[in-house]
Parts: C-alpha cells; structure tokens; sequence
C-alpha cells in the first residue's frame, strides 16, 4: 500500500459535536450586526432600482430598452447567461459530494447551493421580463388554450423554459432537503417561541431516527443523481438557444461545451468570491480552510484553459470554414473591430489571469483568490457580451449594421437582480447556517484518527 | 407488554458503531437510534435498503411513457401544424423535453415519497427522545426482548456515557 503524509484532516482542531454545532450556528443566533443592516439596506436600494427599471419596462414597453432592430437580444440576455452560468456552481458541489463522494465538498456545499438558488431566481427574471407582457408568460407552458394550439416543441426557447424551471425547482428542493436536520436542530435550540414555531414548521417534524437517515440518504443521493445531468444539460440549452441560428459567431456545434465549461468557471469564481467574504466575516475558517480555497483555484485553473482552448478553436474554426461571414464575425468585429475591447478583456480575465494559479503563493493568498475570483465573473461577463451583441450589431448586410448602448433601464434591471442576489444571500447567512452540520459533523474527524488513538495509548 | 426501553447515551458515533455492530451480532433487537448526524456503515449496520429508487424507476418509466404520448397526441393527432416543411413528428427534440420532465417528476416524486413515508409534513410535532439528539448526543433504544443486563453490558462496553431507562407513551412520545 502506498502511504502518504498528506494532510487528510478536513475540518481543523479538535472539536466534539457540541462545539461544532455552537460554532456554525453562531451566525443564526443573537442580534443581526451591523455590517448585515447595511447591506440589507444596501441591497433593497439595488432591488428598488431595479423594481422601477422592471416598472417602466412593463408599463412603457421594451422600447426603454437599449435594443434596436438589429440587436434584438442585448443585456436582458447577456445577464440572463450570466446568472444562469453563475448558478451552475452550486450543483456542482453537490455533485462532487453526493455523487463523487468527494467529503470536502460538504462545508462549501450549502453556500453554493444558496448562491445558485439566487442566481437562478435573477436569471429566470430576465426572459420573464423580456416577453414584455410578463402576465401572459403561462403561453409558454403546453395546455389546452381558447386557440386551439400548441407550443412548438422543436424550439430551444421552450426547452430553455422547461430547463430553467427544472432546475430551479430541483436546486430549491435540494437545497431545502438537504438544510431539514440542521433546522431541527436549531428548534431544539433556540429559546425563543417564534423562532421554535417557525424552525419547527420547516423542520417538518424531524426527529433524527436512523430509519428516517437511511431514507433521507437514499433520497439526497438519488436527487443529487437527478441534478448531475441538469447541470450539463441546462447550460447545453442555453447554448442551443444560440446554436440553433444561422448567425456567424453563434451557429457552431461548439457552443454547448463552451457554455457548459464557462458556466462551470464563472459559477466556481463566485463560490470563491463568497466563501471568502463568508469566511472574513463568520467564524468559519476552521471549516472553510485555505485548502477548499486550493481546490477550487485548481478547477479554475484548469476551466480557465478549457475556456481558453475554446476561445482558439472558434477562431480556428472560422478561418477554417472560409465562410467570409463567420472570419468577418471572429477576426474583424470580435479581434480587432468595434468590441476588441471587450474581447480581450474577456481574453485576459478568462483565459490568461487565472493562470496565476500554477503558482502555489496565488493560491495560498486571499486577496489574490479573491481578486482573480472577480475578474474571473468581469470576464465572464463580457464573454456573454461578445457572444451576443458582436453577432447581432455586424451581421451578414452592412447596411443594418448598428451599435448597441444600453439604457439606465437595462442597467437598472441588472442592478436590481444584483439586490436580489445580496439580499437573499444576506438573508440565508441570517436565518440558515452556513455550512451544513450534520453534514460536517461525521467528517470533522477525518484525518485525526491516528492523533487519537496515539493519545489514547498515553 | 411493558414500553419500557433501555437506552444507551453516546457522544461518538464510532463507540455507537461498536454497540450497534455488537448487539446485531448477539441478534438484540434495536429499535432506534437518535442522533444529530449519520454515518453510512451506522445505516448499512442494521437498517434495510430503502426502496425509493425502485419507486424512482417506475415512475421515471411512466413518465416517459406519459409524457411521449402527450407530445406525441398535441404535435401529431391534436393539431397537425407543418412548420418549415419538418416533419409532424421528430425524436431528437423530444428527448431533451422527456430528459427534463423525467428528472422533474421523478424528483417531485421522491420527496413526496419519502415524506410520506417517514411521515414527515410542515407542522408535525417532533417525538424528540431528547432535545440534544439533535445537537451532540446519540441516542441507542432497545426493545426488551432479551436479556436486558447483557444489553446493558454490551452498551456499556462499546462505551456509552451512560444508560436510562425510559417509558414511552404513544401520545407524548418521549415527554419533551
């Protein structure tokens, strides 16, 4: 057998049950600080700019919008890919632990599923509001209507509904499942009758039986089983939505894996970005080490690649194909035209940035970790943007060529889905604990065995 | 028949572990263990595969089965519409629409399942043997179908902090 000296604990020093349990729950218990007021406050200002953007675009119509005839699509899209690849993070974890087995996913597990639970929330806002009437948006659904129709099953916007919605759904009710012993845990806790109520009411009665374990296990494996496909899946629906059109740039049977991979990216540099603001402000950091932090910059290290290749290939591709369209889209408009800006901003924080990681001293440091993690979504961010409005504004007649500025309604729309995202993180890290404790409790003591039996013998 | 149960206390789920591999081993009917968390050889030791993911099957079948006659009905029998001159009916976009409403209900399904199974439901007043069976302490009850100083024995070998005996009541539970 080979035997190494690697560090195998996954939780830091010697904690019994009790401590483990007081400790993640700290953040639950006593009065909210400061800091939290702020940015509740912070964040319902966000989503109040972004109500009245939603406001005016219902009332006044998509005209508030920055599109014209050409650029169709702009940055009601752009965010939509946005979130939705943000939230494939959350999925992933779960993946790595319930299905991979991997036992140091589970203190990152529950921070990653709230994020995608919020993100996809922001997402799915945006096609909503993008129908322009989003009271009439059940036409999308499949059911016996007043016309006699119905829905056109072979168009990547129905799947994309259907996606969507699936993997809100599952993402909620893994999410939720998944937090079921430890709120029972805070209603044995807590002294408080309000809370006991309400804890008690979402703990569903919870009483720790084994038999009622076995169960549960069996069924948070099977739904993490269910979720693994959708993460591949969804993002490849996404894509299709673009893949399935003849525009240069965007009809390419390489886009699904690229999207799929840059949703992998972007989604595991936000995890970064929150666990390390989490871990600043909680508790936490015997739980959440720089060693979960090591990992993940690996995984961006190696997407950031993945995305880099891809980013060759299209152009390959395009020079490849001698289509003059497509070597116009990726060479003059992208590389070197009207959104060379925005290209090798993309390029450069995708593709080049998180190669730092080869070095073990980026890695090791927060505020690296933390600034390549935002760089990481900056560029992200403009990848959507090269994508879609490249394609659109220069396509195949110059005489409909356009530009593409948004308007303070699109930036408001946007803002305000970043409210909803730090509110209801704000209010997950208030009213849930962050880590999961009956998940983190049966592997504190991984790793320390040996330590204990040595002292045993003394 | 007397409620009466022994009840071994632990803060380790390996010592727990122990007791529950030595009592199924003497064939000591376990009737449950409390605790705040789980391991899976604790499960594996003496409780029976669940049968979820047979339900899962079945229902991801019906589905399936389901959900291609109601595409296959609405795009074909309901209302014949040729669009871009492609056929009235076609497979390929049909998978990707079963994939998710499979996953779906299937995954609705379960929960549903296992709630009403292990009779879980918004509301329901937890039969907690003790509040920290939820915080740092596990909780071993026997039945009183064999010798309960052997029982005892046994228990207190693998290590427990202590034992109690205790009534439950089919009303109150535990008395918490």
């Amino acid at each position: 057998m080979i035997s190494t000296s690697l560090d195998q604990t996954l939780v830091k020093g010697h904690k019994n049950y009790g401590q483990i349990t007081d400790e993640l729950l700290a953040n639950t218990e006593g009065r909210p600080p400061l800091w939290w007021l702020v940015g509740i406050g912070l964040g319902g200002l966000m989503l109040a700019f972004g109500g009245w953007a939603m406001y005016t675009s219902v009332t006044v119509g998509l005209g508030t919008w920055g599109l014209t005839n050409s650029v169709a699509w702009g940055w009601d899209i752009i965010n939509f890919v946005w979130w939705i690849g943000i939230g494939h993070a959350g999925t992933a974890f779960t993946i790595f632990f319930l299905v991979f087995r991997q036992k140091w996913a589970a203190s990152i597990n529950r921070s990653a599923e709230a994020m995608t639970v919020f993100a996809v929330m922001c997402a799915g806002l945006f096609p909503l509001i993008h129908m322009g009437r989003p009271w009439l948006a059940f036409f999308i659904m499949p059911y016996p209507n007043t016309r006699l129709l119905w829905v056109n099953y072979n168009s990547p916007l129905f799947w994309d509904v259907l996606a969507i919605s699936t993997y809100l759904i599952m993402s909620i009710t893994l999410w939720y499942i998944g937090m079921v012993p430890d709120l029972a845990t805070i209603r044995d806790r807590t002294k408080n009758k309000l809370r006991k109520t309400i804890y008690g009411i979402f703990s569903l009665g919870w009483d720790g039986s084994l038999y009622t374990y076995n169960r549960y296990e069996t069924l948070m494996k099977l739904l993490g089983g269910l979720a693994a496909p959708l993460v591949i899946s969804v993002h490849t629906i996404v894509a299709l939505d673009f893949a399935v059109s003849v525009l240069p740039g965007w009809h390419a049977t390489i886009l699904p894996p690229y999207f799929f991979a840059g949703a992998i990216f972007s989604g595991f540099a936000m995890v970064l970005t929150l666990m390390i603001l989490m871990r600043k402000v909680f508790n936490i950091s015997d739980y959440v080490t720089l060693k979960h932090f090591d990992n993940i910059a690996h995984v961006l290290k190696y997407g950031s690649l993945v995305i880099g290749l891809a980013y060759a290939i299209e152009l390959f591709l395009a020079w490849y194909s001698g289509v003059e369209y497509e070597i116009y889209t990726f060479f003059n408009a992208r590389a070197s035209g009207s959104f060379s800006t925005a290209f090798w901003i993309m390029v450069v924080c995708n593709a080049i940035v998180p190669q730092v990681f080869w070095f073990k001293k980026a890695r090791k440091s927060l505020l690296s970790l933390f600034i390549v993690s935002v760089l990481i979504n900056v560029g992200m961010w403009y990848e959507r943007f090269v994508i879609l409005v490249s394609s659109l504004a220069e396509d195949f007649l110059p005489s409909s060529w356009t530009s593409y500025q948004p308007t303070i309604v699109d930036i408001g729309i946007y803002v305000g889905t970043f409210g909803l995202f730090i509110v209801g993180m704000l209010l997950f890290v208030r009213f849930i604990p962050v880590i999961a404790i009956n998940e983190v409790k049966p592997i504190s003591r991984i790793g320390k065995e040996n330590k204990k039996t040595e002292k045993h013998v003394e | 028949m007397s409620n009466k149960h022994i009840i071994g206390v632990f803060d380790d789920d390996q010592k727990l572990l122990t007791a529950v591999k030595n009592l199924t081993q003497h064939k000591a009917n376990i009737k449950d263990v409390y605790g705040p968390s789980t391991s899976h050889e604790l499960i594996k030791a003496f409780t029976r595969e669940s049968l979820l993911p047979f339900l899962a099957v079945l229902v991801a079948i019906g589905t399936i089965i389901g959900a291609f006659g109601f595409l296959y009905y609405t795009s074909v029998i309901d209302y014949p519409l040729r669009y871009g001159g492609k056929p009235l009916f076609s497979f390929p976009p049909m998978v990707v629409i079963l994939f998710f409403l499979t996953i779906l209900v299937v995954g609705g399904v379960s929960v549903i399942a296992f709630l009403g199974r292990t009779q879980l439901f918004p509301g329901k007043q937890p039969v907690m043997i003790d509040p920290r069976a939820s915080d740092d302490r596990f909780y071993l009850v026997m039945d009183q179908n064999f010798n309960p100083e052997e029982i005892k024995l046994w228990i207190i070998e693998a290590g427990a902090l202590e034992i109690v005996e205790k009534e439950i009541d089919t009303q109150t539970g535990w008395g918490f």
